[in-house]
């Protein structure tokens, strides 16, 4: 019995250790002047401790606009999904009409349609629609991913509550609209709030779409900035690792927050891993 | 609280009668044909989005991949001339074995630490769901910052490279080693990578999987005198088989189809060592500007696609569609 105690331990830590150790490293450069870096002093803890990658980053580069054309992008791209994933979330979980699975099947084929496949004609699509080159191209684009998601999941939540609650009130005179808005919706605001947040995390995320859809620097994000960091000015790696420290810290606090439902959604459907 | 908690707290009090009145008060036929009209109205927008920017660039896609497309010039039809091409290419048959390299060494490693991680994560007696966060970071995070960060981890120069700052402090080594710049080494850091990303996922599942069996097996398999290695390979790996095929082949099809790691740590380098199936069709695309021929190189995926989807399919669909 105390060996599976101590053997349990020493899993946990080795775990720990592997996932926080490159964490660790990012973070703990991020506060480290550039001879700490240069002439690998003080590896382990940065020893003096210095703010000025972030002071540099945040005065010197452009980082401020890609934060700012991210934060945008993921907000429209989370609002334009959550409309468009409720709706088509509810009809499937509760209306019944022809094709209704053949609907759902091709929500979880263009769910695992990758990116990858359709970056060189949506290219083409966006740019004679006048598109490329500015977030509009991200705001049409990001929802071809996280609405198939996002729309899969909350099939998933809808379906988890009784019909009996929408049927009970309908029969009490409710029209199905105030049924849905009145019933529906606030049992299944836990779902879609997790949901809007996948849809959040993917786009603040995304890499391939804006490396080819923005060209100007000015209007990109920060994934694609944090690129042009490192090929743009080699010479500024802590620049880089509070960059990527900045960026890393909404998404964690988010997801803190729905930690819970997040894992359970996971262990419903199935998630992109 | 979860969904379905708050679902059956609700539930208990919902007057269950009043169902079998709503049936009555609408005839059926009726009842059906407007809720066909809802369906079409609410799945609009969802329509609207698949047909104009998933297959209409998908049929563009198709079409490309049968003509010469260079950017600045017009497209000419050209036949199977991009796939002859690609066939009897050096180059792409580098692509497709390292994409495979890639992804069957990614999805080996995840399956065997994300099998530990669950057992490490059952077994743990308290703050289980604090170490289940813990551990699922590395998932949540972009993986532009994962490969950046793996990046300075393998990285040649000390004062940057978290493994050989590490070995050379500890006097392991006496000078660096450039872990990357070896077809080998550049291969195993883009797999460690990715391994890091999506192992939590894995330990994440398996643990749900392994909650879902029910503790009388394992009672049972004790009193008939089965060992802890025999209730592992008799009761937890049959149990968790659906979740394992499930999350295999989920990330087989998007390993597969990777570009974020390989091009922010390596652009498929050293010379083509790392390069796959998606950084390849970028390179040939917006690099040569050769248009038809990138596109041809991500179609050659889709057979493959076409091949897993249904298995997939018919585990995940059944419980939304039921």
């Amino acid at each position: 019995m105390t060996a599976w105690k101590a053997a349990t331990i020493a899993g946990l830590v080795g775990f720990c250790l592997v996932v926080l150790v490159p964490f660790w490293w990012i973070a703990s450069m991020s506060f480290k002047t550039y001879e700490q870096i240069q002439f690998a002093q003080s590896i382990y803890v940065p020893r003096p401790f210095t703010w000025e990658n972030y002071t540099g980053l945040w005065l010197d580069t452009r980082f401020p606009l890609w934060l700012r054309n991210s934060a945008i992008t993921a907000v429209v791209v989370t609002a334009i999904t959550t409309v468009i994933s409720c709706l088509s979330g509810y009809a499937v979980a509760r209306l019944r009409f022809p094709g209704r699975e053949s609907v759902a099947s091709l929500i979880l084929i263009l769910y695992l349609v990758p990116p990858a496949l359709l970056f060189i004609p949506l290219y083409r699509v966006l740019a004679e629609l006048g598109a490329t080159n500015s977030l509009w191209s991200l705001f049409l684009s990001y929802p071809t991913f996280t609405v198939p998601f996002c729309t899969w999941l909350l099939i998933g939540f809808f379906k988890a509550l009784p019909v009996e609650l929408e049927e009970a009130a309908m029969v009490d005179g409710a029209t199905r609209t105030q049924a849905l808005l009145r019933v529906l919706l606030p049992l299944a605001a836990p779902g879609i709030v997790a949901s809007a947040i996948f849809a959040f995390t993917l786009s603040w995320n995304e890499f391939l779409y804006a490396l080819i859809f923005i060209q100007d620097e000015t209007m990109t994000t920060v994934p694609v900035g944090l690129n042009l960091l490192i090929y743009g000015d080699v010479f500024h790696w802590g620049q880089l690792m509070a960059a990527s420290v900045i960026t890393t810290v909404p998404v964690v606090a988010l997801y803190m927050f729905i930690h819970r439902w997040m894992v359970e959604g996971l262990a419903a459907g199935g998630v992109k891993g | 609280m979860s969904a379905d908690q708050i679902a059956s707290r609700l539930g208990r009090g919902a007057p269950s009668a009043g169902r079998a009145g709503g049936h009555l008060a609408v005839p059926r036929s009726i009842k059906r044909r407007r809720e066909t009209g809802t369906a079409l109205l609410l799945l609009l927008p969802l329509f609207v989005l698949v047909v104009g920017l998933i297959v209409y660039p998908f049929y563009r896609a198709i079409w490309l991949s049968f003509t010469d497309k260079l950017v600045g010039y017009p497209e000419r039809f050209v036949g199977l001339r991009n796939y002859l091409y690609l066939a009897n290419d050096d180059t792409f048959r580098t692509v497709v074995r390292n994409s495979l390299v890639f992804t069957v060494a990614s999805v080996v490693l995840k399956v065997g630490t994300g099998l530990l991680m669950a057992l490490v994560l059952h077994a743990t007696w308290r703050w289980r769901n604090f170490f289940r966060g813990l551990l699922l970071l590395p998932w949540i995070t972009s993986t532009v910052i994962i490969a950046l960060t793996w990046r300075w981890m393998f990285d040649a120069f000390p004062g940057r490279g978290f493994f050989n700052s590490v070995l050379l402090d500890a006097g392991l080594l006496s000078r660096p080693i450039a872990f990357m710049a070896t077809p080998e080494g550049a291969m195993a850091a883009v797999v460690v990578a990715n391994w890091w990303r999506g192992f939590p996922f894995f330990g994440v599942s398996y643990l749900a999987g392994m909650q879902s069996i029910p503790g009388e097996l394992y009672e049972a398999a004790s009193v008939d005198g089965a060992g802890a290695g025999r209730r592992f390979w008799h009761i937890t790996l049959p149990g968790l088989k659906h979740v394992m095929l499930v999350t295999i082949v989920l990330t087989f099809i998007f390993t597969i189809n990777d570009f974020n790691i390989i091009y922010v740590m390596t652009r498929g380098g050293p010379g083509t060592a790392t390069q796959v199936f998606a950084t390849y069709s970028y390179e040939v695309a917006f690099n040569q500007l050769r248009w038809g021929r990138g596109v041809t190189i991500s179609i050659f995926v889709v057979p493959l696609l076409i091949a897993l989807i249904p298995l997939l399919s018919r585990y995940l669909l059944r419980e939304r569609t039921a």
